[in-house]
């Protein structure tokens, strides 16, 4: 970008007399008079008075209110924070993430570990598992569906060690977990499901 | 002083302190154009410029009590709706002036020079619109709303040599701009 002849600046700052401007500094000039002639032209639309006067008649909101206005209205925050400190924040979220100080999720003894419990029985309007953990007694281990997908689930600690078990659905009806790990023959004809718990803590 | 027979600033100040709601009006039709303009100008969109004037007018009402030099109060009002313009520039993307996508509807009576005229200003708002903000809101300032340097101190609160500067910045940007487009 080349600067202007200051003379040019001169003239259209007032400070010199435009028709004194050599006719080739008055030429070069040119293009900028057309165009500030062009962005001075009225901006057509409708007046802004009778949205003004609305707004103005409007009682003032409250400053509570305004307080709650802002508190509900996306504001945009930008922090500036200097590189050294963006990389301080990256090491410890990379630290927290790979060297876990705590552990979520139940209490899980030395000798515990965890089944679950995953069946697909769409339209069910419940579903809950019993097994040789609960000495089959239905309702105490209910499964979830809640994402309404049809598949059901439960998660649960249990002792270490290998258990039967079915799904009870609707409450009546018996179901084997043919995905378990394994199945055997019970006393009454039917299948149970096997799953073997493992401990959670080596 | 106004016009002869129209009411000064400082008497229509007076006169909206003094409980006149109404008279407010005055002051929103005397400078609405030159407001609406020069909001257009720094949004590139003329609905996101009415948006910003009507919200600044509204404002200058509600604090009108502070305009301490009611005979200015057009150098005021340009200030509230600069800082306006800023504000709603803040929130957009760097670089991002959304000139309106649609050109102009032609008028029925529209001829093939108004319609030149009408691609020569896109071709000017286009290069206005890649000036920075500041330069942009001085260029206009001056050439466009006619207010002195003096004025442009007021409405932004920069020293004169500032304001010269980005002035000069801006013209020399737009000519080239405006000759690269020839």
């Amino acid at each position: 970008m080349n600067p202007l002849d200051p003379r040019i600046h001169e003239a259209l700052d007032g400070e010199r007399e435009a028709s004194a401007l050599p006719e080739e500094l008055a030429r070069a000039v040119r293009p900028l008079e057309r165009a500030v002639a062009l962005l001075a032209a009225h901006v057509p639309g409708p007046s802004l008075e009778g949205r003004v006067l609305a707004a103005i008649r409007a009682p003032a909101p409250r400053r509570g209110g305004r307080f709650v206005q802002w508190l509900v209205t996306p504001h945009s925050i930008t922090f500036h924070v200097r590189p050294v400190w963006s990389v301080a924040f990256a090491a410890v979220v990379a630290v927290l993430t790979l060297f876990p100080t705590g552990h979520h999720g139940p209490d899980i003894g030395e000798r515990e570990g965890i089944a679950q419990f995953v069946g697909r029985f769409p339209g069910a309007r419940s579903v809950s598992v019993v097994g040789s953990f609960n000495d089959w007694r239905d309702g105490s281990i209910a499964l979830e569906d809640i994402d309404h997908d049809g598949v059901w689930r439960a998660t649960v600690v249990l002792p270490t060690g290998a258990y039967e078990y079915m799904f009870v659905v609707d409450g009546e009806r018996f179901v084997p977990d043919h995905l378990a790990d394994r199945l055997v023959a019970d006393d009454f004809g039917r299948e149970n499901s096997v799953v073997i718990v493992r401990p959670a803590r080596r | 002083m106004g016009v002869r027979g129209a009411p000064s600033d400082a008497e229509v100040v007076a006169r909206v302190l003094g409980g006149d709601r109404e008279a407010f009006g005055l002051v929103v039709r005397r400078y609405e154009a030159g407001l609406l303009r020069f909001a257009t100008r720094m949004l590139g969109s003329r609905d996101a410029a009415a948006d910003a004037v009507a919200e600044s007018l509204v404002r200058a009402y509600r604090h009108l009590a502070s305009c301490r030099e009611p005979a200015r109060l057009r150098t005021w009002l340009y200030r509230i709706v600069a800082n306006r313009c800023k504000s709603h520039l803040a929130r957009r993307p760097v670089g991002d002036v959304s000139l309106d996508e649609a050109a102009p509807v032609a008028d029925p009576t529209d001829n093939s020079a108004a319609l030149e005229r009408t691609e020569q200003l896109a071709l000017v708002e286009r290069a206005l619109a890649t000036l920075s903000p500041e330069k942009r809101e001085a260029f206009v300032l001056k050439h466009v709303e006619g207010l002195s340097y003096e004025e442009m101190a007021a409405v932004t609160g920069e020293r004169i040599p500032t304001l010269k500067m980005r002035v000069h910045r801006a013209r020399e940007s737009l000519l080239k701009l405006l000759e690269d487009h020839q």
